[in-house]
């Protein structure tokens, strides 16, 4: 089994370490840490952006680049987060808290190398996580049946309604939303058109990209145009600060081990991901660690748990899509997107058939991270400049490069048209407190949900209770309902509020 | 008579917004066949879902006039508008002069997206994006985009 998981891996790097797919992943890192650190951009509107630019490649070599950009990205986002406060996503909210004010107290480049090595250990063990536990878990799939399908998609809805910020009842409206949403265009049974209005573009359902890059990208930019607090002016970091000293190294070991642990279990839940396990590491850190009151005023512990952590579970998230077909979080739902323009239909038969493609896409995420280390460390001093580059310059950029980024998917005007109404739907959403993460999940799951359980259904004649009598499905109901449970309890969704308000 | 109050206008909004959403994908729906749950049709899926939007709205809009919560902030018209407003006209122009001078409009109708516009720096901006963009799509990448007017 051990001698298993590295004549996997080698096969991997075999297959991914030509110069080409090196180019590829160093390409992909570059641009993804650059349009990562621009304020206000996340890695779904990063790698939605920069999507296109990987359709002329192979397969492999997108799916290199393309985990090449979500790792960029990412790191993208903490440098941002470290230097100027600005938050691009979720997942590095976590790293401002404590992140800045290190920054503040002249430790920015401490802060940014422990958060590069950090993730770098994570990444490395991220990768033999999936290559030892990807397999079993296949095997596992091929158990699978229709009511298996739909009970886990049931519980990564779930998971990702509690994870939302805010209230659960909208959350879970906004899943509804976006379920909905993903079934317009042809019914696969029928082959009656739904909700379609006589729009042909809308025929085969509405495409990903414009309803991600309406609702994330442009309202962002709104935004960010909206609020007056737009010249932060990011803390300088000196390059030759950047390694940090031996003492961040004695305090940052442990909770880059314990951010990576944890990181890499959360990854795995559906419905889990990076956000989940930044907020976890948090708290654990802070739970662990002797003097509490250091967190919030520049704990190198709270920059390096949750570093690790929400990178671990970057890769590890990788595992539910690349064994059951099935997208965790609306970034996983983003490469599956791209798997399938690819012609890769992403499943266990990936591992079974195209073994290469399936270790040369795990063997990329550890150059990724490796190319992520390289550029980084010596680059900072470029990504600080771009940060200090006002908005008002920034902004037309990052429009045109998003609807380029559109129109070029199909070179179809009428796309443009659906994200500017996706645009006005995510401002709506803005406006009455609606988080879209949710919504993306739904929409992309939506299709698949309604096959499956109308497979389920016909195996069963119609009776619903197959989904409690099969063994997998009741097992994964059954946590969906304890999830439930967990919520509904008030002293615990106490703790979920104090915890997300931190 | 006690006077019915909107304490959380957020919720109340967003209240309202499921239910309307619920009800057109019912409604729309409406020549579709339900089937059974045996035998699916087109519309069982997406007509359940769609009360299920309408009942959670419901539930959202009733806790709205309890519970006390936040103010919906007040829409700036300016950026909403010129931000979606670019969005549409760039792919109306785009075909009709090309990428080079829709990036150009572009960068300078989004420049009035704030309160202080300064035309100079967004040509230059324009100028600069347009070199750039052209270089790397359409020469570059070769992206089926039209560098320039008349292009097919």
């Amino acid at each position: 089994m051990e001698l298993d998981v590295f004549n996997n891996l080698a096969t991997g790097f075999a297959a991914a370490a030509t110069l080409q797919n090196l180019g590829y992943a160093l390409l992909g890192a570059l641009l993804g840490t650059l349009i990562g650190v621009l304020p206000g951009i996340g890695p779904i509107p990063t790698i939605a952006m920069l999507l296109p630019i990987t359709f002329g490649l192979s397969p492999l070599g997108a799916l290199i680049m393309l985990a090449g950009i979500y790792y960029g990205a990412q790191y993208g986002g903490s440098t941002t987060s470290i230097l100027a406060n600005m938050p691009g996503e979720a997942s590095t909210i976590v790293t401002c808290i404590d992140g800045h004010q290190m920054a503040r107290q002249g430790r920015a480049g401490a802060a940014l190398g422990v958060a590069a090595l950090g993730s770098f250990f994570a990444g490395c063990v991220g990768t033999v996580f999936i290559a030892a536990f990807g397999p079993p878990l296949a095997v596992l799939a091929q158990e699978f049946n229709s009511p298996d399908y739909f009970s886990l998609m049931v519980l990564g809805l779930v998971t990702a309604v509690v994870l939302a910020h805010g209230s659960v009842a909208k959350a879970i409206g906004m899943v509804l939303v976006g379920i909905l949403l993903g079934l317009v265009g042809l019914d696969t049974n029928s082959s009656l058109p739904r909700y379609t209005f006589g729009i042909s573009a809308i025929w085969d359902g509405i495409d990903f990209l414009p309803v991600v890059i309406g609702m994330f990208g442009i309202v962002e930019i709104i935004r960010n145009l909206e609020s007056r607090d737009l010249h932060r002016v990011p803390v300088g970091a000196r390059l030759r600060d950047l390694w940090p000293s031996m003492k961040d190294f004695r305090d940052s070991w442990p909770a880059v081990l314990r951010g990576t642990g944890l990181g890499s279990l959360l990854g795995i839940l559906p419905g889990g991901g990076a956000v989940l396990a930044a907020f976890a590491s948090y708290t654990l850190e802070k739970k662990v660690a002797r003097d509490p009151s250091r967190f919030g005023k520049g704990a190198i512990e709270g920059v390096a748990g949750p570093e690790s952590a929400n990178n671990a579970a970057a890769q590890t998230s990788f595992i539910p899509l690349l064994t059951l077909g099935l997208p965790s979080n609306a970034i996983m739902a983003l490469m599956m997107g791209a798997m399938i323009i690819q012609g890769i239909e992403p499943g266990s038969a990936v591992m079974t058939k195209r073994p290469e493609l399936f270790w040369g896409v795990v063997a990329s995420m550890w150059i990724g991270n490796a190319m992520l280390l390289v550029i980084n460390l010596p680059l900072i001093g470029i990504w600080v400049r771009l940060l200090s580059v006002p908005y008002r310059l920034l902004y037309p950029a990052i429009l045109l490069f998003s609807i380029i980024g559109v129109y070029s998917t199909n070179t179809n005007v009428a796309q443009l048209v659906i994200t500017a109404v996706f645009a006005l739907f995510g401002y709506v959403l803005l406006r009455v407190g609606c988080e879209p993460a949710p919504l993306v999940l739904g929409f992309i799951l939506g299709p698949l949900m309604e096959e499956n359980l109308r497979r389920a259904l016909v195996m069963s004649r119609g009776d619903p209770s197959i989904f409690v009598e099969r063994p997998i499905s009741a097992t994964l109901l059954g946590l969906t309902v304890a999830l439930v449970a967990l919520i509904v309890l008030p002293q615990i969704r106490k703790t979920r509020e104090k915890a997300f308000q931190e | 008579m006690p006077r019915v109050r909107i304490k959380n206008p957020q919720d109340f909004g967003a209240a309202a917004m499921f239910v309307l959403i619920g009800l057109a994908g019912f409604f729309l729906g409406g020549d579709l066949e339900f089937g059974t749950a045996s035998k699916m049709g087109p519309r069982y899926f997406p007509g359940i879902l769609s009360l299920l939007i309408v009942a959670l709205g419901l539930g959202l809009g009733a806790s709205s006039l309890a519970v006390k919560g936040p103010r919906i902030e007040p829409v700036q018209l300016r950026p909403v508008a010129v931000v979606i407003g670019v969005v549409l006209l760039f792919g109306y122009l785009l075909d009709i002069v090309g990428l080079a001078l829709s990036t150009m409009i572009l960068t300078l109708v989004a420049a009035f997206a704030r309160r202080e516009v300064r035309i100079v720096e967004s040509l230059l901006l324009g100028a600069g994006l347009a070199i750039f963009v052209v270089v790397l799509f359409v020469y570059a990448l070769s992206q089926p985009l039209p560098a320039w007017w008349g292009a097919p």
